[in-house]
Protein backbone atom coordinates (compact mmCIF):
# COMPACT_ATOMS: atom_id res chain seq x y z
CA UNK A 1 0.00 0.00 0.00
CA UNK A 2 1.73 3.15 -0.79
CA UNK A 3 1.95 5.30 2.47
CA UNK A 4 -0.37 8.35 1.12
CA UNK A 5 -2.69 8.26 -1.53
CA UNK A 6 -2.26 11.32 -4.16
CA UNK A 7 -3.72 14.75 -3.19
CA UNK A 8 -6.19 15.88 -5.21
CA UNK A 9 -4.53 18.62 -7.74
CA UNK A 10 -7.81 20.98 -6.78
CA UNK A 11 -7.98 22.35 -3.92
CA UNK A 12 -11.21 21.99 -1.70
CA UNK A 13 -12.52 25.40 -2.20
CA UNK A 14 -10.92 27.04 -5.28
CA UNK A 15 -11.21 27.17 -9.19
CA UNK A 16 -10.33 23.73 -10.34
CA UNK A 17 -7.32 23.30 -12.51
CA UNK A 18 -8.97 23.62 -15.59
CA UNK A 19 -11.07 26.45 -15.10
CA UNK A 20 -7.50 28.13 -14.02
CA UNK A 21 -6.08 26.82 -17.23
CA UNK A 22 -8.40 28.77 -19.20
CA UNK A 23 -8.29 32.08 -17.18
CA UNK A 24 -4.45 31.92 -17.87
CA UNK A 25 -5.18 31.50 -21.73
CA UNK A 26 -7.43 34.17 -21.56
CA UNK A 27 -4.28 36.01 -20.66
CA UNK A 28 -4.88 36.22 -16.34
CA UNK A 29 -1.21 35.44 -15.09
CA UNK A 30 -2.19 35.31 -11.54
CA UNK A 31 -3.91 32.22 -12.55
CA UNK A 32 -1.21 30.59 -13.89
CA UNK A 33 0.65 31.35 -10.70
CA UNK A 34 -1.72 29.61 -8.73
CA UNK A 35 -1.16 26.33 -10.92
CA UNK A 36 2.81 26.99 -10.38
CA UNK A 37 2.00 27.19 -6.35
CA UNK A 38 -0.32 24.01 -6.74
CA UNK A 39 2.12 21.54 -8.67
CA UNK A 40 5.26 22.97 -7.61
CA UNK A 41 5.99 20.82 -4.72
CA UNK A 42 5.30 17.80 -6.32
CA UNK A 43 7.18 18.18 -9.68
CA UNK A 44 9.88 19.27 -7.73
CA UNK A 45 9.95 15.90 -5.58
CA UNK A 46 9.68 13.80 -9.19
CA UNK A 47 12.44 15.66 -10.87
CA UNK A 48 14.59 15.87 -8.04
CA UNK A 49 14.03 11.97 -7.55
CA UNK A 50 15.13 11.82 -11.11
CA UNK A 51 18.13 13.66 -11.09
CA UNK A 52 19.16 13.59 -7.47
CA UNK A 53 20.69 17.05 -7.38
CA UNK A 54 18.75 20.26 -6.38
CA UNK A 55 20.11 22.84 -8.65
CA UNK A 56 19.49 20.92 -11.81
CA UNK A 57 16.22 20.19 -9.92
CA UNK A 58 15.48 24.24 -9.69
CA UNK A 59 16.64 24.28 -13.43
CA UNK A 60 14.19 21.70 -15.02
CA UNK A 61 11.48 22.85 -12.72
CA UNK A 62 11.86 26.47 -14.33
CA UNK A 63 11.80 24.85 -17.73
CA UNK A 64 9.01 22.89 -17.42
CA UNK A 65 6.88 25.79 -16.02
CA UNK A 66 7.87 27.70 -19.18
CA UNK A 67 7.20 25.12 -21.55
CA UNK A 68 3.91 24.01 -20.06
CA UNK A 69 2.94 28.22 -20.22
CA UNK A 70 4.37 28.37 -23.48
CA UNK A 71 2.40 25.16 -24.79
CA UNK A 72 -1.20 26.22 -22.97
CA UNK A 73 -3.45 27.18 -25.65
CA UNK A 74 -2.45 23.90 -27.40
CA UNK A 75 -3.52 22.34 -24.43
CA UNK A 76 -7.19 20.86 -25.43
CA UNK A 77 -7.92 18.82 -22.34
CA UNK A 78 -7.94 15.27 -23.44
CA UNK A 79 -6.12 14.52 -20.45
CA UNK A 80 -6.11 16.52 -17.06
CA UNK A 81 -3.98 19.37 -16.70
CA UNK A 82 -2.38 17.36 -13.87
CA UNK A 83 -1.21 14.30 -16.31
CA UNK A 84 -0.21 17.03 -18.78
CA UNK A 85 2.02 18.59 -16.91
CA UNK A 86 3.46 15.98 -14.86
CA UNK A 87 4.32 13.96 -18.53
CA UNK A 88 6.35 17.47 -19.26
CA UNK A 89 7.94 17.16 -16.00
CA UNK A 90 8.95 13.40 -16.57
CA UNK A 91 9.77 13.74 -20.64
CA UNK A 92 11.90 16.79 -19.64
CA UNK A 93 13.87 14.91 -16.96
CA UNK A 94 14.30 12.25 -19.36
CA UNK A 95 15.96 14.07 -21.89
CA UNK A 96 18.17 15.65 -19.27
CA UNK A 97 19.33 12.27 -17.72
CA UNK A 98 19.93 11.27 -21.47
CA UNK A 99 22.31 14.66 -21.79
CA UNK A 100 23.98 13.64 -18.84
CA UNK A 101 24.34 10.33 -19.71
CA UNK A 102 26.73 11.19 -22.60
CA UNK A 103 28.37 14.28 -20.29
CA UNK A 104 29.42 11.42 -18.06
CA UNK A 105 32.90 9.97 -20.26
CA UNK A 106 33.53 13.88 -20.13
CA UNK A 107 33.35 14.49 -16.29
CA UNK A 108 35.97 15.01 -13.72
CA UNK A 109 36.75 12.68 -11.16
CA UNK A 110 35.64 15.16 -9.11
CA UNK A 111 31.85 15.69 -10.25
CA UNK A 112 31.78 11.54 -9.69
CA UNK A 113 31.61 9.52 -6.50
CA UNK A 114 33.16 5.75 -6.42
CA UNK A 115 30.90 3.88 -8.27
CA UNK A 116 31.39 6.43 -11.06
CA UNK A 117 27.74 7.94 -10.58
CA UNK A 118 27.19 11.78 -10.48
CA UNK A 119 28.23 12.65 -6.96
CA UNK A 120 24.66 13.58 -4.99
CA UNK A 121 23.68 17.03 -3.46
CA UNK A 122 21.36 15.66 -0.59
CA UNK A 123 20.36 17.91 2.02
CA UNK A 124 20.45 17.76 5.69
CA UNK A 125 17.24 15.56 7.18
CA UNK A 126 19.67 14.37 10.48
CA UNK A 127 18.76 14.88 13.83
CA UNK A 128 21.21 17.63 14.80
CA UNK A 129 21.39 16.44 18.37
CA UNK A 130 22.41 12.67 17.99
CA UNK A 131 25.84 12.49 15.85
CA UNK A 132 25.65 8.75 15.57
CA UNK A 133 21.97 8.56 14.36
CA UNK A 134 22.84 11.93 11.99
CA UNK A 135 25.84 9.83 10.80
CA UNK A 136 23.66 6.34 10.00
CA UNK A 137 20.92 8.43 8.28
CA UNK A 138 23.04 10.46 6.19
CA UNK A 139 24.65 7.13 5.55
CA UNK A 140 21.87 5.32 4.64
CA UNK A 141 19.50 8.41 2.55
CA UNK A 142 23.51 7.98 0.39
CA UNK A 143 22.74 4.46 -0.23
CA UNK A 144 19.21 5.09 -0.88
CA UNK A 145 20.17 7.27 -3.92
CA UNK A 146 22.58 5.47 -4.87
CA UNK A 147 20.59 2.43 -5.28
CA UNK A 148 17.95 4.57 -7.08
CA UNK A 149 20.16 6.12 -9.79
CA UNK A 150 21.09 2.62 -10.60
CA UNK A 151 17.68 1.82 -11.10
CA UNK A 152 16.99 2.95 -15.03
CA UNK A 153 14.73 6.02 -15.82
CA UNK A 154 11.48 4.29 -16.30
CA UNK A 155 11.85 1.85 -13.40
CA UNK A 156 12.87 5.12 -11.39
CA UNK A 157 10.12 7.18 -12.27
CA UNK A 158 7.62 4.74 -11.01
CA UNK A 159 8.91 3.83 -7.61
CA UNK A 160 9.02 7.65 -7.69
CA UNK A 161 5.45 8.24 -8.80
CA UNK A 162 4.28 4.74 -6.30
CA UNK A 163 6.47 4.83 -3.54
CA UNK A 164 7.39 8.00 -2.56
CA UNK A 165 4.95 10.19 -4.18
CA UNK A 166 2.01 7.94 -3.33
CA UNK A 167 0.09 7.64 -7.12
CA UNK A 168 -1.90 5.14 -7.88
CA UNK A 169 -0.94 2.50 -10.51
CA UNK A 170 -4.11 3.78 -12.90
CA UNK A 171 -2.37 7.59 -12.58
CA UNK A 172 1.11 6.69 -13.13
CA UNK A 173 0.09 4.44 -16.41
CA UNK A 174 -1.68 7.98 -17.95
CA UNK A 175 1.32 9.55 -16.98
CA UNK A 176 4.29 7.33 -18.64
CA UNK A 177 1.43 6.55 -21.42
CA UNK A 178 1.84 2.96 -20.57
CA UNK A 179 -0.78 0.17 -19.22
CA UNK A 180 -1.47 -0.18 -15.71
CA UNK A 181 0.31 -3.99 -16.06
CA UNK A 182 3.72 -2.30 -17.38
CA UNK A 183 3.54 0.20 -13.91
CA UNK A 184 3.13 -2.73 -11.68
CA UNK A 185 6.11 -5.42 -13.44
CA UNK A 186 8.14 -1.93 -13.84
CA UNK A 187 7.54 -1.68 -10.04
CA UNK A 188 8.12 -5.20 -9.07
CA UNK A 189 11.54 -5.41 -10.57
CA UNK A 190 12.27 -2.13 -9.54
CA UNK A 191 11.50 -3.05 -5.82
CA UNK A 192 13.00 -6.29 -6.19
CA UNK A 193 17.00 -4.58 -7.47
CA UNK A 194 16.39 -1.65 -4.49
CA UNK A 195 16.08 -4.43 -2.02
CA UNK A 196 18.81 -6.51 -3.63
CA UNK A 197 21.19 -3.79 -3.00
CA UNK A 198 19.58 -1.81 0.38
CA UNK A 199 19.22 -5.71 1.79
CA UNK A 200 21.40 -4.95 4.53
CA UNK A 201 19.07 -2.12 5.75
CA UNK A 202 15.86 -3.72 6.18
CA UNK A 203 14.48 -5.89 8.61
CA UNK A 204 14.51 -9.19 8.05
CA UNK B 1 -0.36 -12.30 -2.44
CA UNK B 2 2.54 -11.38 0.03
CA UNK B 3 4.21 -9.86 -2.74
CA UNK B 4 3.74 -6.46 -1.01
CA UNK B 5 4.33 -7.18 2.22
CA UNK B 6 7.90 -8.73 1.38
CA UNK B 7 8.43 -4.66 0.01
CA UNK B 8 6.65 -2.89 3.07
CA UNK B 9 10.29 -2.22 4.69
CA UNK B 10 11.87 -1.65 1.66
CA UNK B 11 9.03 0.99 0.76
CA UNK B 12 9.00 3.03 4.42
CA UNK B 13 12.60 3.35 3.81
CA UNK B 14 11.76 4.60 0.64
CA UNK B 15 9.15 7.16 2.22
CA UNK B 16 12.46 8.95 3.42
CA UNK B 17 12.78 10.63 0.82
CA UNK B 18 10.21 12.49 0.97
CA UNK B 19 12.52 14.19 3.61
CA UNK B 20 14.76 15.26 1.00
CA UNK B 21 12.98 18.93 -0.12
CA UNK B 22 14.89 22.18 -0.50
CA UNK B 23 11.99 23.96 2.27
CA UNK B 24 9.23 26.25 2.66
CA UNK B 25 11.37 29.26 1.50
CA UNK B 26 12.45 27.90 -1.80
CA UNK B 27 8.56 27.13 -2.46
CA UNK B 28 7.55 30.21 -1.07
CA UNK B 29 10.22 32.46 -4.07
CA UNK B 30 9.39 30.17 -6.46
CA UNK B 31 6.86 32.03 -8.40
CA UNK B 32 8.71 35.17 -8.21
CA UNK B 33 12.31 33.50 -9.49
CA UNK B 34 9.65 31.91 -12.37
CA UNK B 35 8.71 35.24 -13.66
CA UNK B 36 12.26 36.03 -13.26
CA UNK B 37 13.48 33.29 -15.10
CA UNK B 38 10.88 33.89 -17.83
CA UNK B 39 11.62 37.60 -18.17
CA UNK B 40 15.34 36.60 -18.95
CA UNK B 41 14.04 33.78 -21.60
CA UNK B 42 11.93 36.03 -23.34
CA UNK B 43 15.10 38.17 -23.82
CA UNK B 44 17.25 35.89 -24.65
CA UNK B 45 15.52 34.11 -27.19
CA UNK B 46 17.69 31.78 -29.56
CA UNK B 47 17.58 31.81 -33.36
CA UNK B 48 16.07 29.06 -34.76
CA UNK B 49 19.45 27.52 -36.31
CA UNK B 50 20.56 27.18 -32.54
CA UNK B 51 19.27 24.38 -31.85
CA UNK B 52 20.12 22.61 -35.22
CA UNK B 53 23.82 23.95 -33.96
CA UNK B 54 22.97 22.14 -30.09
CA UNK B 55 22.47 18.88 -31.47
CA UNK B 56 25.34 18.64 -34.08
CA UNK B 57 27.70 19.92 -32.06
CA UNK B 58 26.70 19.47 -28.50
CA UNK B 59 28.51 15.82 -28.03
CA UNK B 60 31.91 17.50 -29.23
CA UNK B 61 31.70 20.24 -26.82
CA UNK B 62 30.62 17.10 -24.23
CA UNK B 63 33.67 16.16 -25.38
CA UNK B 64 32.33 12.84 -26.39
CA UNK B 65 32.48 12.49 -30.29
CA UNK B 66 29.34 10.61 -31.31
CA UNK B 67 30.11 8.48 -34.58
CA UNK B 68 26.83 9.42 -36.21
CA UNK B 69 27.23 13.05 -35.50
CA UNK B 70 30.59 12.33 -37.12
CA UNK B 71 29.79 10.80 -40.08
CA UNK B 72 27.24 13.09 -41.19
CA UNK B 73 29.87 15.90 -40.77
CA UNK B 74 32.48 14.37 -42.93
CA UNK B 75 29.70 13.26 -45.20
CA UNK B 76 28.65 17.10 -45.66
CA UNK B 77 32.12 18.27 -45.88
CA UNK B 78 33.23 16.12 -48.71
CA UNK B 79 29.70 17.08 -50.36
CA UNK B 80 30.62 20.50 -49.82
CA UNK B 81 34.04 20.45 -51.51
CA UNK B 82 32.69 18.38 -54.36
CA UNK B 83 29.95 20.91 -54.94
CA UNK B 84 32.36 24.34 -54.52
CA UNK B 85 34.86 22.16 -56.89
CA UNK B 86 33.04 20.82 -59.81
CA UNK B 87 33.59 18.11 -61.27
CA UNK B 88 37.15 16.71 -61.67
CA UNK B 89 37.64 15.62 -65.40
CA UNK B 90 40.18 15.67 -67.64
CA UNK B 91 40.38 18.74 -70.43
CA UNK B 92 38.89 18.33 -73.83
CA UNK B 93 39.10 15.56 -76.33
CA UNK B 94 39.49 15.54 -79.88
CA UNK B 95 36.61 12.96 -81.60
CA UNK B 96 37.10 11.31 -84.87
CA UNK B 97 34.31 13.58 -86.41
CA UNK B 98 35.83 16.67 -85.90
CA UNK B 99 33.85 17.76 -82.75
CA UNK B 100 35.38 18.02 -79.49
CA UNK B 101 34.37 16.21 -76.64
CA UNK B 102 34.17 18.64 -73.26
CA UNK B 103 33.68 17.61 -69.53
CA UNK B 104 30.33 19.82 -69.82
CA UNK B 105 29.23 18.89 -73.55
CA UNK B 106 30.12 18.28 -76.88
CA UNK B 107 31.69 21.26 -79.08
CA UNK B 108 30.63 20.97 -82.55
CA UNK B 109 33.19 22.99 -84.25
CA UNK B 110 36.61 23.37 -82.00
CA UNK B 111 39.11 26.17 -82.91
CA UNK B 112 41.98 24.20 -84.90
CA UNK B 113 43.75 27.68 -86.36
CA UNK B 114 43.49 31.11 -85.56
CA UNK B 115 42.13 31.68 -89.08
CA UNK B 116 38.74 30.04 -87.51
CA UNK B 117 38.94 32.88 -84.89
CA UNK B 118 37.39 34.91 -87.49
CA UNK B 119 34.28 37.38 -87.16
CA UNK B 120 31.31 36.19 -88.56
CA UNK B 121 28.75 39.17 -89.61
CA UNK B 122 25.36 39.43 -87.90
CA UNK B 123 21.79 41.28 -88.27
CA UNK B 124 20.92 42.93 -84.97
CA UNK B 125 18.74 45.03 -83.45
CA UNK B 126 19.59 48.42 -83.11
CA UNK B 127 18.29 49.92 -79.56
CA UNK B 128 16.16 52.85 -82.02
CA UNK B 129 14.23 49.90 -83.48
CA UNK B 130 16.20 48.92 -86.97
CA UNK B 131 18.81 46.71 -88.14
CA UNK B 132 22.04 46.50 -88.73
CA UNK B 133 24.79 44.20 -89.62
CA UNK B 134 27.82 43.93 -86.83
CA UNK B 135 30.74 41.21 -86.24
CA UNK B 136 30.25 38.88 -83.50
CA UNK B 137 32.85 36.25 -82.76
CA UNK B 138 30.49 32.96 -82.32
CA UNK B 139 33.10 31.25 -79.42
CA UNK B 140 30.80 31.45 -76.15
CA UNK B 141 33.24 30.09 -73.19
CA UNK B 142 36.65 30.44 -73.45
CA UNK B 143 37.01 26.20 -74.68
CA UNK B 144 38.32 27.76 -77.60
CA UNK B 145 34.97 26.06 -79.09
CA UNK B 146 33.51 28.14 -82.42
CA UNK B 147 30.34 26.86 -81.87
CA UNK B 148 28.33 24.48 -79.75
CA UNK B 149 25.15 22.17 -79.77
CA UNK B 150 22.43 24.09 -77.90
CA UNK B 151 20.79 21.88 -76.78
CA UNK B 152 24.02 20.96 -74.27
CA UNK B 153 24.54 23.50 -71.43
CA UNK B 154 27.69 24.58 -70.30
Amino acid sequence: MPAEVALPSDLENGPTDEELVASTVKGDLGAYDELIRRFQGRLYGVIYHLTSNHEDTNDLLMEVFDKAYRSLPTFRGQSSFYTWIYRIAINRSFNFLDKRKRRQGAMSLNELDEDGLPKLDLPDVSPQNDPNKSLMLNELQNKLNESMLKLSKEHRTVVTLFDIQGLAHAEIAKIMGCTEGTVRSRLHYAHKQLQKSLGIYLKK
Amino acid sequence: MSQKEDFSELQKLLRLKRLETPGQEYFNRFVDAFHTYQRREILQEEPWYAKVVEVLFEPWVAGVPRLATVAASAACLVAGVAFFLGPIQSGTAQLADGKVSHPRGIVVAAAQTNASLELQPELIETAAGGEEIQDRPLYVNGHNALAYDSRLTF
